[in-house]
């Protein structure tokens, strides 16, 4: 394939050729017809001058006839030829000599052709004169010296020769004539076929470019298919995997519970059993010292008891494990199960929301002597079940983390941007150093004094939730003077919220 | 159980493939002063081989005062499969089915419900509560009319 700026570069190059050969046969044209122009008026005066020559041939012999009849019959009607004759001839070797002006040649036979006809005339107005003087023998003496009729030889020679030079010239100039014609003709043929031929050359590589860009646009749009096709597959990748690892913890937290029921059920089993275990060794024992007469009890009794405690011991450590786990497990059950459930989104009245979750804990902060102050918040288009667990955890977690040397404070606050409406609680409580600013939302982790009951899952899921509703969760916080928890959810629900989950 | 209402005594039908599950749930039934005898299996196909004998078609199990306790977890197939075979067999549709399973997902709860199961309850870790729950399940044993065969 060419590179483009060659592409370019030969179509610009062509159509300059393309104009450039218009100019050339443009100019090449306007001068073969001029040149035809000046060949066919060339032609034309030569025939007009053959012409012309034989006129005055004609005249002379006319006015020759003229006279002579005049000498036959001395009638003076017979000269009114004669006298047309002289001014008729004279106009026509004045024509001539118009048309002759650019030859040479031509002048010098106009002006022989002039000073014969000239010394004719004179000839024959003298033979005339003498006639009309009554000295008719004399005048017909003078014809039959033939003066007049070696002047019209002459003259009819000269008249010949010019007319045959003429003849020939006019043929030179009708074959220059011809010869421009066709020349005309081919130069105008040969320009048709080119400008036809770069025109075909054009649309060749006009189509040749159409078609190169249609190539290109048809990639383009299948590497876009393309593209969004694997957008696609990887969004179900995304969601595939997300519901995997839901199912798993599903599954996992599920199937771990099963041994557990049991570990518990036969822990209590055991417990149950100790009783009547231990009542027995009494029993055997206190028997045992009654036979051997020993008495009762003394340093017998001491390891039975150490005996029971430790057993007690072991059985209350198998235990709080236990509730542990079970809580463990509940929390990835409930996390998973979160994961799964399907949002219902409409329209929130946040106002409503946030009262109704304040008045639940309107006892506990009561309690804890903390004021809670709710400003006016922006309604938003979300799940409201999953909005009223999101605050409701970062309720419950600021009223659980205060301090002990000043009354806790919680704020609510909530405002628009263009796109997301964004929710604040803030608190005075003990704060979270920076530190534990991301370990605070991760699962089973907590941070700071770990003096309160919680399994370390509350923020997970908050952050969880947030995510899935297609919102951020922001953390600001300062060591012992409060933290402020950030929620920002979009303000109108979209389907791509779910497949960011 | 009601052994005043037919002649034969109910028979308690326990479909639990945890055999320590299995034995926790003997042990509180009869510590509930339930003395009816129960037959145990810890898989599917034996439990419906048993139930609807080996033709499948329940006729078997015809005539016979019969309580399922049915774990929704089995290792062969589910307990919901085993739950809708039962309420759509013609003999069996009137045992009473309780499920007692670790799951307490509202919607398998709800899905059992619609299959026409009789009793639901979830297998609490505490086993006070467990203890109590079976203890229970015992007691009414003791009050609940199994429909008496034709």
């Amino acid at each position: 394939m060419l590179p483009r700026w060659r592409f370019l570069n030969l179509q610009a190059l062509l159509l300059g050729i393309g104009f450039l050969l218009l100019v050339g046969i443009s100019a090449a044209t306007i001068y073969l017809v001029e040149r035809s122009a000046s060949d066919s008026k060339q032609l034309t005066d030569t025939l007009s001058i053959e012409d012309k020559l034989s006129d005055i041939q004609l005249t002379v012999r006319r006015a020759e006839s003229s006279q002579r009849g005049y000498l036959l019959t001395n009638d003076r009607t017979y000269l009114e030829d004669f006298r047309d004759a002289e001014p008729e001839t004279r106009d026509t070797i004045a024509e001539i000599r118009e048309l002759a002006k650019t030859s040479a040649t031509r002048q010098t036979t106009i002006d022989r052709v002039d000073e014969l006809v000239t010394g004719k005339f004179r000839e024959m107005q003298r033979i005339i004169a003498l006639n009309e003087q009554g000295q008719r023998r004399e005048a017909l003496l003078q014809v039959r010296q033939g003066e007049g009729r070696r002047i019209m030889t002459e003259l009819r020679d000269v008249i010949d020769q010019a007319i045959e030079q003429e003849s020939n010239l006019a043929e030179v100039r009708a074959k220059s004539s011809r010869n421009t014609s066709n020349l005309l003709l081919f130069v105008s043929l040969a320009g048709a076929l080119l400008i036809v031929g770069i025109g075909a050359l054009s649309i060749l590589l006009v189509q040749r470019n159409y078609r190169r860009a249609e190539a290109a646009r048809s990639e383009l749009a299948a590497t876009n298919a393309n593209l969004e096709r694997i957008v696609e597959y990887r969004t179900e990748d995304l969601t595939e995997a997300n519901e995997e690892i839901q199912r798993f913890a599903y599954i996992v937290s599920h199937d771990l519970r099963s041994p557990l029921v049991n570990i518990m059920g036969f822990t209590s089993e055991l417990e149950t059993l100790r009783q009547d275990i231990f009542q027995e060794i009494e029993r055997l024992a206190g028997e045992l010292a009654a036979t051997q007469g020993a008495e009762p009890g003394g340093e017998e009794k001491v390891p039975v008891q150490q005996l029971g405690a430790e057993f007690d011991e072991a059985i209350g450590f198998i235990k709080t494990s236990i509730d542990n786990m079970d809580r463990l497990i509940n929390a990835v059950l409930k996390l998973s199960r979160e994961g799964r459930r399907q949002f219902h989104p409409e329209t929130v009245d946040m106002d409503a929301l946030i009262a109704s979750l304040v008045e639940t804990v309107t006892h506990r902060a009561a309690e804890l002597q903390a004021t809670l102050r709710v400003e006016s918040l922006p309604a938003v288009e979300t799940d409201p079940l999953a909005a009223q667990q999101i605050f409701g955890n970062l309720i419950d977690n600021a009223l659980k983390y205060g301090r002990d040397d000043e009354k806790l404070q919680i704020e609510i606050r909530g405002r628009l941007t263009a796109t997301h409406a964004i929710y604040e609680v803030q608190d005075n409580g003990r704060g979270i150093d920076r530190a534990d600013f991301q370990r605070v939302f991760e699962l089973f982790r907590r941070a700071g004094r770990q003096d309160r009951p919680g399994e370390g899952i509350g923020l997970a899921h908050v952050r969880a939730l947030v995510r899935r509703l297609g919102g951020t969760m922001g953390l600001t916080s300062e060591l012992g003077k409060g933290s402020t928890f950030t929620v920002t959810l979009p303000r109108r629900w979209s389907a791509a919220n779910r497949s960011a989950a | 159980m009601n052994s005043r209402m037919s002649e034969l005594p109910v028979e308690i039908v326990m479909i639990e493939d945890d055999e320590g599950h299995a034995r926790l749930i003997e042990k509180n039934i009869r510590r509930a002063g339930v003395n009816n005898p129960i037959s145990p299996f810890a898989n599917g196909t034996d439990a419906m081989t048993y139930l609807f004998g080996a033709d499948g078609s329940g006729l078997a199990s015809k005539g016979k005062p019969l309580l399922v306790l049915l774990d929704l977890n089995l290792p062969d197939m589910t307990g919901v499969e085993i739950l809708g075979r039962i309420k759509s067999n013609e003999h069996l549709k009137r045992v009473p089915v309780v499920v007692l399973t670790t799951t307490d997902d509202a919607l398998e709860i709800q899905r059992c419900y619609d299959l026409g199961c009789n009793v639901y309850i979830t297998k609490p870790v505490n086993y006070d509560s467990f203890a109590n729950a079976i203890r229970q399940l015992g007691l009414f044993f003791s009050v609940i009319q199994v429909p008496s065969p034709h």
